[in-house]
């Protein structure tokens, strides 16, 4: 299982707005193995949501691709034309929505919806699926949703958030062989329910043998279920380790001060967060772009975005501090 | 180029310095459709050929009683770019002219209809399913289902037929229409927080109609303003057309229309360029409607 | 008009508070109406001071019980009564000193403020409608005090709320709620909708505004970590009841409700140390209850490890367990 399946190297995305442009991703490397699952953690605005935009090719118009490749499987999708983009889309990689209840069709059965799919996703290899309620059914099934044969015939403002989104993870599970994404699949449910939905996810990939990229804001989550997270601030993938090395040591002061800033169930009050804003995209910082709200910045800083540093165990920082040398920095 | 970041808090101070910004912003969001500006020219010209009618047109007294048989039918040449009419006058300087009574009437029946039909839209978006409501939109419906063109026919009959009659007859039915496009935004924007923020603080109601709802409001008002102008224009020209509204000698898009039908096609031109001057200014409001609906949207941050 | 509380310093009562929302759903020839029961009998205090922590997931009921506090909806029956003063009727039918001494900060700030106004004009109209403005002091100085007060920068109040980043829409939102100097605030989910590193800016600067100015916080939020750092006394809501009542420290060391117990043990937590300090996971099973379909006897059985014959009869009442912790279940 050491083959890789998605490799973005170098991504770079700009946005043509008012006054210039949003030079979002800056130099974005994200990769995941076959059968992986890989969180990529990062809050509000720091560009998470455009790089999976970018691997499905879903961005806007008014953005633009100067530098950077995108390979699956070992071809570079930014150069296929649509008719092989479709094929790709249906048969290797499906996505989960935070939002189940805008991703569903509200005048159409669940049934409809999921034929829909399984009809679309088989359609451009050719074959025909003979049974396509077998095959919802067993989506459902496997998804644990209760009584599916009824399931079929409802429709989603009858379910609850939970099974609505449980119904997404059918439809995605059952066209999915390589790659399943999910964006933030458990911000809008309740927190009990954010359990069972996010170890039936696990579960499912697990089965398929398919490779998980988990996207979040919450640390928490990412923890449950990853082998390897990614940490994004501003464009840039600025950590990434095996889930239990992350968490137990972080080493780029961002992804420091963001467990930090978690309130703990011990108690004792809120640490004051990252003082500072994300930066003007349309004027980021020439260097790191973390250095105006680091503590600990120094020269090298703000003059180049800083390469990724092995500090051991496949955990990579693309920090200055941990160049060699420098290790002293941080005591001092 | 000022931008997001060179927007500074001492030019945000500048209340000009605001204000530029803003104006530079909204351009900007204007712009980006070619269409949109061509609409902006086509409405600036329409516009000042519209006031600057006796300085531009190149025959102005043929917009009054004039007649010159012998120059009667002239196809388009160097002296008549347009040709000339049944009886003489230049078609071109009258078309400037019918421009004056297109825009006057739109002015006329947008200045009533605009501020009647937003409060009353508003008031009965607000208090949505109570009385006040009901009793707005029925009486909405009503005016909504007469046909301006058979109640200016009405007014013509017991009235004498003129260009007021004929707007009054316009207004009467376009009202309703922003009433009802006020009552849908209004009756959604209610719902919002910040809405209920204010009303949880006591503010009142009048403050909340014109300061919290009316605002949200005025991008979808402002768009339908720019398109209805092109839109009375073509009902004003429906109206002249069968002989009410601005009676001749006096010039109008419809009656122009309306002469030269007979002579087609022969004397085509007659019938024809005020014809595209109608399509002209409708088109031309379209394309700029657009423009303002893009320019007045929110942007993201 | 002189603070009334009674010999328990306390500020809010609320007695067998119900709130049914009737839907209609009457056929042609049938008419029927069900009632959603949002809020169906609770009874908590609010001391003057305190941070008063609700707690619940989705159908809970949180939100209403806060929403009825600040007059977004009137009771169907039962007593409210804050300062002496009876308050269960809806703000149009309050008294202004009422409006002026409660007041919300809701949870999503870009639906809280209107987008078509500046923050001047948002901050002004409270000031406005509480004729707040002296002789000799220009409104436009309070705004600025108001901005200070929440630590952002005088030159904000030109900008319009769609400019500024979450956080500083929240604190916007603050300072609006902050500026009739009121003596009660309803915090509705104040964080939820922002990154975590810009949470504990949030929390901090509440809880510092409280101490400044004597104010009384009815915190509203699903997460429990975040309650544990904020709240002194925590009420847990299912379904419209109240199930568990203690002090945030008996409520955490000692969670008695299997609801209780099976939401903390579905936290997801950070770090080994934290996991300890959960109960033993309690795995949720089945889907939480449609207010409209209330089970009978105890609400939770349908989802209760530990329920027995008598949940399926009789609703429990809510019992002192231990002194100052209240708890509703038979099996305690």
């Amino acid at each position: 299982m050491s083959e890789t399946l998605l490799d973005i190297k170098n991504l770079h995305v700009w946005f043509k707005v008012y006054g210039g442009v949003l030079k979002v991703l800056n130099g974005v490397n994200f990769n995941v193995k076959f059968g992986e699952k890989v969180g990529l953690v990062g809050e509000a605005g720091c560009g998470k949501t455009t790089t999976m935009k970018a691997l499905l090719r879903v961005l806007p118009n008014l953005a633009l691709i100067p530098e950077g490749d995108i390979f699956v499987r070992g071809k570079n999708i930014l150069k296929l034309n649509s008719r092989e983009l479709a094929d790709l889309r249906g048969r290797g990689l499906s996505m989960i929505f935070q939002d189940p209840t805008s991703a569903l069709n509200p005048v159409f059965t669940i049934g409809q919806q999921l034929y829909d799919i399984i009809k679309y996703s088989a359609g451009s290899s050719g074959q025909k699926v003979a049974n396509k309620k077998n095959v919802a059914l067993s989506a459902l099934h496997e998804a644990r949703l209760p009584d599916p044969e009824r399931m079929l015939d409802s429709y989603p403002i009858q379910l609850s958030g939970g099974m609505r989104q449980r119904v997404c993870i059918a439809s995605a599970i059952a066209t999915a062989r390589d790659l399943l994404i999910a964006d933030e699949p458990t911000t809008n449910l309740d927190v009990t329910i954010q359990d069972q939905v996010l170890r039936l996810i696990g579960d499912l990939v697990e089965k398929k043998g398919a490779s998980l990229i988990l996207i979040t804001h919450s640390l928490g989550l990412a923890r449950e279920i990853t082998e390897r997270v990614y940490v994004m601030y501003a464009g840039n993938m600025i950590e990434m380790a095996a889930t239990s090395l992350l968490f137990k040591k972080p080493f780029h002061p961002y992804t420091q001060g963001l467990l930090a800033s978690v309130p703990r169930l011990s108690g004792g009050g809120f640490a004051e967060g990252i003082p500072g804003r994300i930066p003007d995209y349309r004027n980021p910082p020439p260097g790191c772009r973390f250095e105006p709200r680091c503590q600990y910045a120094f020269e090298p800083c703000s003059k180049a975005m800083p390469p990724y540093i092995d500090v051991g165990d496949g955990h990579q920082v693309a920090c200055y501090l941990y160049q060699n040398g420098q290790e002293d920095r941080k005591n001092a | 180029m000022t931008t997001e970041g060179m927007l500074t808090s001492s030019s945000l101070k500048n209340p000009w310095g605001r204000t530029l910004y803003s104006l530079k912003r909204t351009w900007y969001k204007f712009s980006r459709n070619w269409l949109s500006v061509l609409g902006l020219v086509i409405v600036v010209t329409i516009v000042f050929l519209a006031v600057f009618a006796p300085y531009v047109a190149p025959y102005p007294q043929h917009a009054g009683k004039f007649v010159d048989f012998k120059g009667k039918n002239q196809p388009p040449s160097w002296q008549h770019l347009m040709g000339t009419d049944t009886i003489g006058r230049d078609i071109l300087s009258r078309i400037i002219f019918a421009f004056r009574n297109a825009l006057l009437m739109a002015i006329v029946v947008l200045a009533v209809s605009v501020p009647l039909g937003t409060l009353t839209g508003l008031t009965a978006g607000y208090y949505s399913g109570t009385w006040t409501d009901t009793v707005i939109m029925r009486v909405t419906d009503v005016f909504i289902s007469i046909p301006p063109i058979i109640l200016a026919l009405s007014i013509a009959a017991v009235l004498k037929p003129t260009l007021m009659n004929s707007m009054i007859a316009v207004t009467v039915s376009w009202w309703p229409w922003y009433t009802r496009m006020t009552y849908s935004l209004a009756s959604s924007i209610k719902n919002e927080y910040y809405v209920q923020a204010a009303e949880l603080t006591g503010a009142s109601k009048i403050y909340i109609l014109f300061h919290e709802i009316l605002p949200n409001c005025s991008s979808s008002l402002f768009t339908k303003m720019a398109l209805d102008v092109g839109w009375v224009t073509l009902v004003g020209a429906a109206l002249s057309f069968v002989g009410l509204g601005e009676q001749p000698p006096k010039p109008a898009l419809g009656t122009m229309i309306a002469e030269g039908v007979e002579r087609m096609p022969a004397q085509w031109w007659i019938a024809l360029f005020p014809a595209l001057a109608i399509m002209f200014v409708v088109l031309g409001f379209n394309l700029f409607g657009d423009g303002i609906r893009d320019a007045l949207s929110p942007e993201e941050a | 008009m002189p603070d009334v509380m009674d010999i328990n310093n306390n500020i809010l009562v609320a007695e067998n508070l119900v709130k049914h929302f009737p839907i209609n759903q009457s056929g042609i020839f049938k008419k029927k109406w069900i009632a959603v029961k949002a809020v169906d009998g609770i009874n908590f205090s609010v001391k003057q001071g305190e941070c008063f922590g609700l707690v619940g997931e989705s159908g809970s009921g949180k939100s209403t019980t806060a929403y009825m506090t600040v007059g977004m909806y009137a009771p169907t029956s039962g007593s409210l009564v804050f300062k002496g003063e009876d308050i269960a009727r809806p703000a149009v039918k309050r008294p202004m000193h009422l409006k002026k001494d409660i007041q919300i900060v809701f949870q999503d700030p870009g639906s809280s403020l209107n987008p078509m106004r500046n923050i001047q004009n948002i901050l002004e109209m409270p000031l406005r409608v509480h004729n707040m403005i002296k002789k000799g002091n220009s409104i436009e100085k309070k705004v600025i005090d108001l901005l200070d007060r929440v630590e952002l920068p005088s030159h904000y109040r030109f900008k319009s709320p769609i400019t500024l980043g979450g956080g500083e829409r929240q604190m916007v939102a603050i300072a609006r709620a902050l500026a009739t100097k009121p003596s009660f605030m309803v915090l509705d989910e104040p964080t939820s909708a922002l990154d975590v590193s810009v949470q504990g800016k949030i929390i901090n600067r509440l809880i510092r505004l409280q101490k400044e100015f004597g104010l009384t916080y009815l915190f509203i939020t699903h997460d429990l970590s975040l309650m544990r750092n904020v709240a002194t006394r925590i009420a847990i809501m299912y379904l419209g009841k109240i199930a568990e009542f203690a002090s945030a420290n008996e409520f955490f060391q000692k969670p008695l409700h299997p609801y209780t117990q099976m939401l903390l043990s579905s936290i997801p937590i950070l770090f080994e140390e934290e996991a300890k300090l959960k109960p033993n996971k309690i795995h949720s099973v089945g889907e939480i209850p449609s207010p409209v379909d209330v089970p009978p006897g105890c609400s939770f059985n349908t989802r209760c490890p530990f329920k027995t014959d008598i949940c399926f009869v009789e609703d429990p009442v809510m019992r002192e367990i231990e002194p100052e912790h209240y708890a509703r279940c038979h099996n305690i």
